[in-house]
């Protein structure tokens, strides 16, 4: 460990958070918990081959970037009939001991620094309850950023033959540090310029027996916004959680989205797309762990980079010694269209029951040349056949993406990144 | 498994793996690992002093590096610890270096290899044979039409002598420096024995060169290295072999290959291991590739109780081609975990990996891979194939690539495939009237045969033999 931001963190301030919010005492004592364990936690593993580290998040100066009590957020919630979408303080009051017996359960909050680190800050975030046989489409989240740091914290529960889709959004307002100088642009490596944020999210998914969790996000953080996300889910008999996952923005995301297939039949699917440009560096990590019968996952991440952006793919399969009759299927895609740029992946398969039919592939290319000459010789101009290309390339991506306002908007993005 | 074992004893091949000879040795170091002991070992080699100086700081490097065992799932290689292995050992013999006639051969020692199939290898007209009993070379032979050509195939102890200005450029300073990881420190500062081949500009052996290596005393290391130099245009292929008998203590083998491919020259090294079920095998292995070079790598993991091998190839030369093969099968009590590594330095290069693994009865096999493809090399493609094979439910089997990609014009395909033998496939070959176990072995036999196919006839029959061996009786 570096350093480290809890050398001027106190247990007073994590206290006076929760206070603020008002909070039950038993959540109180699972923030100090976090608190107290963050002497004795590492960082989030990163992927190290001979000589490299893949990412390197101690470089970060987390004490600069956080500001434990400031949490200016906008928070902007769209729900849908039956479903209960609430602000922590609502959710705490209407659904205590739910939230008492979830809370937790599915992210450890101690399962690394920054998570615990979360755990013991977050100020903002929202509770989702969908109650047993309700349907519920397009419960929308949507959370501008307005201060230096921003933990958030979200719990979906979904009960028994429920389902409902979640689409969130992370942008930055434009009011971050309102006198933030952008004076020396001659930083160099991990040394923190004025503006810069930290967002941190974790977001735990209960998916009950037969029910269905559809998770998209869309994160357009600033371009000089560190980001951590932990996005984990348990799924039940028959239950589906699927996750979709638009990384566009911020300079550094170390993200993970997860699911563990604990119920017989139970299914996953990890959708990502990532644009990155400048000197963006992604990493991102898919893993889905199949633990009962019959369950099924399916992987697709599509990215693409440009300028001097670095990727960093892992996936992991891992299939559990009693996972009879899984299937399990991952797929990574990378196009590069800079010579800066640098793409890493590892998909990982860890098989411990032979009654699996597994399988990953990953490549790494650039647009096809010939692909190119057909578009110019039809006369599109070599920078429009190019834009084409790329755009053609999520399109698998995109028809993964069962949410036509996500797949619009990430499809805007991509457009919009292209044009600059 | 102990009946599979009962079952083993009865058979001739059991007895050609399955046999311990009393020791005779002329000369054991003392247990542990000291300056003292480094000096005794080069002393009684009567080694130059630039060779003790890379031995004694091999040996500061192995103080100093970690073990590699916080890598994720890494096998447990705690057990290793060299203070307990006698480091080395040397047979009873008149020749220091050897002997040039089989006939010389203590009755003892041609027994032991008698058991291990060498005589007929030669009768089968193989360029060459080096065998290793125990640390040292004991009888070389290189047809006498190779030497004519200067070739050279010799123990590496009478290459440090005799070859001094060609070891001294090429051994552990470009491949395998001692700094690349604890054991390859651990093999600088204890090396003994193993294989020089030196192969002359615009020549080409036509027949395989090979070499056996076994272990054949208790708590013994084996280190032996082998360094092959392939001249500019030429063209050879090496083999080694490795078999030992099994003993109730802990073995450990680590040994070093560097290979160097010449300006469109052409290597291919084949190995088939079957260390005994207590070895730990870690080994490390490299071959620098210049223009227009090929370096093959074929190899078939058997035996040992872990293995950790990643044979490695650089790219060094525009145009260079590196292809791997690897076949990995882990039964009860077995951690195999194998792979490639191939760094393209340069533009034009291309790399391919074949990786097949079979686990069962509890064993565990883990590809585990890593493809660098640097900034420059342009028009570089890599293909990497994971197969892998399950036959029950005790078993696992990892896949664990990593891809570092730093050039955009390039061409770069992961694939990977797990699965348990096809039932339908079995249903096949039993309604043509074959019972269940034969039909698996067929599907087994099928699956490897990308390795067995680029083995001369009496490896691949050797290989196949094992793999029967392997699954005699354990199929559910």
């Amino acid at each position: 460990m570096s350093t480290q931001v809890h050398a001027n963190l106190t247990a007073e301030q994590v206290t006076q958070i929760s206070e603020e919010l008002d909070e039950p005492e038993w959540l109180l004592e699972t923030r100090l918990d976090a608190y107290e364990a963050l002497d004795s936690l590492d960082m989030p593993d990163v992927i190290r081959t001979p000589g490299r580290d893949w990412t390197n998040l101690d470089a970060l100066d987390y004490e600069t970037l956080v500001d434990p009590l400031e949490w200016e957020q906008e928070k902007d919630r769209v729900d849908a009939e039956g479903v209960d979408v609430l602000s922590w303080a609502d959710a705490l009051d209407q659904h205590g001991e739910l939230i008492e017996a979830q809370f937790g359960s599915i992210v450890d909050p101690q399962r690394d620094y920054l998570t615990a680190l979360s755990t013991a800050l977050f100020s903002a975030g929202t509770v989702v309850y969908v109650p047993e046989g309700v349907d519920a489409e397009d419960v929308k989240i949507r959370t501008t950023m307005n201060s230096r740091s921003l933990f958030n914290y979200t719990l979906v529960v979904a009960e028994e033959s429920s389902s409902v889709t979640i689409l969130e959004r992370q942008t930055t307002g434009t009011n971050v540090d309102g006198e933030a100088q952008r004076a020396s642009d001659s930083s160099s490596g991990g040394e923190p310029r004025d503006g810069e944020q930290y967002y941190s999210g974790i977001v735990e998914v209960a998916a009950e027996e037969n029910s269905s969790v559809q998770y998209g996000t869309l994160q357009n953080l600033d371009d000089d916004s560190y980001n951590f996300q932990v996005k984990r889910g348990h799924a039940g008999t028959y239950a589906t959680v699927d996750w979709i996952e638009g990384n566009i923005g911020s300079r550094l995301t170390k993200s993970n989205v997860e699911t563990r297939l604990l119920g017989d039949a139970s299914e996953s699917q990890i959708v990502g797309a990532f644009f990155g440009h400048e000197d963006q560096h992604f990493d991102i990590a898919s893993r889905v762990w199949h633990e009962a019968e019959h369950t099924t996952a399916d992987l697709v991440t599509r990215g693409v980079l440009d300028d001097a952006a670095r990727s960093v793919y892992e996936g992991v399969q891992d299939v559990g010694r009693e996972a009879w009759d899984t299937n399990s299927y991952q797929r990574e895609n990378t196009l590069m269209l800079s010579d800066e740029s640098e793409a890493d992946a590892s998909p990982k398969l860890i098989i411990n029951n032979h009654d699996t039919e597994a399988s990953h592939s990953a490549t790494v290319g650039q647009v096809d040349e010939e692909d190119m000459f057909y578009m110019t010789s039809r006369s599109v101009d070599p920078e429009s056949a190019r834009n084409m290309l790329v755009e053609g390339f999520f399109v698998p991506v995109f028809e993964e993406i069962a949410v036509d306002e996500l797949r619009d908007d990430l499809d805007d993005l991509v457009v919009e990144r292209l044009r600059e | 498994m102990s009946s599979d074992q009962d079952h083993l004893k009865e058979t001739d091949t059991e007895k050609r793996f399955e046999f311990k000879k009393e020791e005779k040795s002329a000369f054991e170091a003392e247990k542990g690992l000291t300056e003292e002991t480094i000096r005794v070992i080069s002393e009684d080699k009567d080694e130059p002093e630039w060779m003790l100086e890379r031995r004694l700081r091999a040996l500061e490097q192995w103080h100093e590096l970690p073990m590699p065992d916080d890598w994720p799932g890494a096998p447990d290689i705690s057990e290793v610890d060299v203070d307990e292995i006698v480091p080395y050992i040397r047979p009873d013999i008149e020749t220091r270096g050897g002997v040039d006639d089989w006939n010389d051969l203590p009755e003892e020692i041609q027994d032991t290899f008698d058991k291990l199939g060498i005589p007929e290898a030669e009768k089968n007209a193989l360029s060459g044979v080096g065998a290793q009993y125990e640390s040292e070379i004991v009888y070389q032979n290189m047809q006498e039409r190779w030497e004519e050509k200067g070739v050279v195939f010799c123990d590496m102890d009478k290459a440090v002598q005799e070859h001094e200005e060609l070891v001294r450029e090429h051994f552990m300073t470009k491949a395998v420096p001692p700094s690349d990881n604890k054991f390859a420190a651990l093999h600088g500062a204890i090396w003994s024995g193993g294989s020089f081949v030196y192969v002359p500009e615009d020549t080409s052996v036509d027949m395989p060169i090979q070499a056996y290596f076994r272990m054949n005393s208790d708590g013994m290391g084996q280190f032996e290295h082998t360094l092959i130099i392939a001249e500019e245009s030429s063209e050879v292929h090496y083999i080694e072999g490795c078999s030992a008998p099994k003993y109730s203590e802990f073995n450990l083998h680590s040994g070093g290959v560097e290979v160097f491919v010449g300006e469109n020259a052409h290597v291919q090294y084949s190995t088939v291991q079957n260390w005994s079920k207590n070895t730990y095998n870690l080994n490390t292995k490299r071959a620098i590739v210049e223009a227009d070079g090929t370096m093959e790598w074929v190899s078939g993991s058997m035996g040992s109780k872990a293995t950790m091998l990643y044979p490695s190839t650089v790219l060094k030369g525009p145009g260079a081609t590196d292809n791997h093969i690897t076949i990995a099968m882990a039964g009860e009590g077995q951690n195999i975990d194998t792979g490639a590594k191939v760094y393209h330095n340069a533009p034009d290069t291309k790399s391919t990996i074949e990786s097949k693994s079979i686990s069962k009865d509890g064993g565990r096999t883990n590809y585990r891979g890593l493809v660098h493809i640097a900034d420059g090399a342009e028009d570089a493609s890599t293909s990497v194939e994971c197969d892998a094979l399950m036959f029950d439910n005790e078993s696992t089997s990892d896949t664990m690539p990593y891809m570092e990609i730093q050039e955009s014009k390039v061409d770069v395909a992961h694939e990977a495939t797990v699965g348990k033998i096809g039932d339908e496939d079995v249903f096949y070959l039993q309604s043509r009237g074959l019972d269940d176990d034969d039909a698996k072995q067929m599907i087994v036999a099928g699956f490897i045969e990308p390795l067995t196919e680029e083995l001369p006839i009496e490896y691949a029959v050797e290989m196949n033999r094992l793999i029967e061996l392997e699954m005699e009786g354990s199929l559910g």
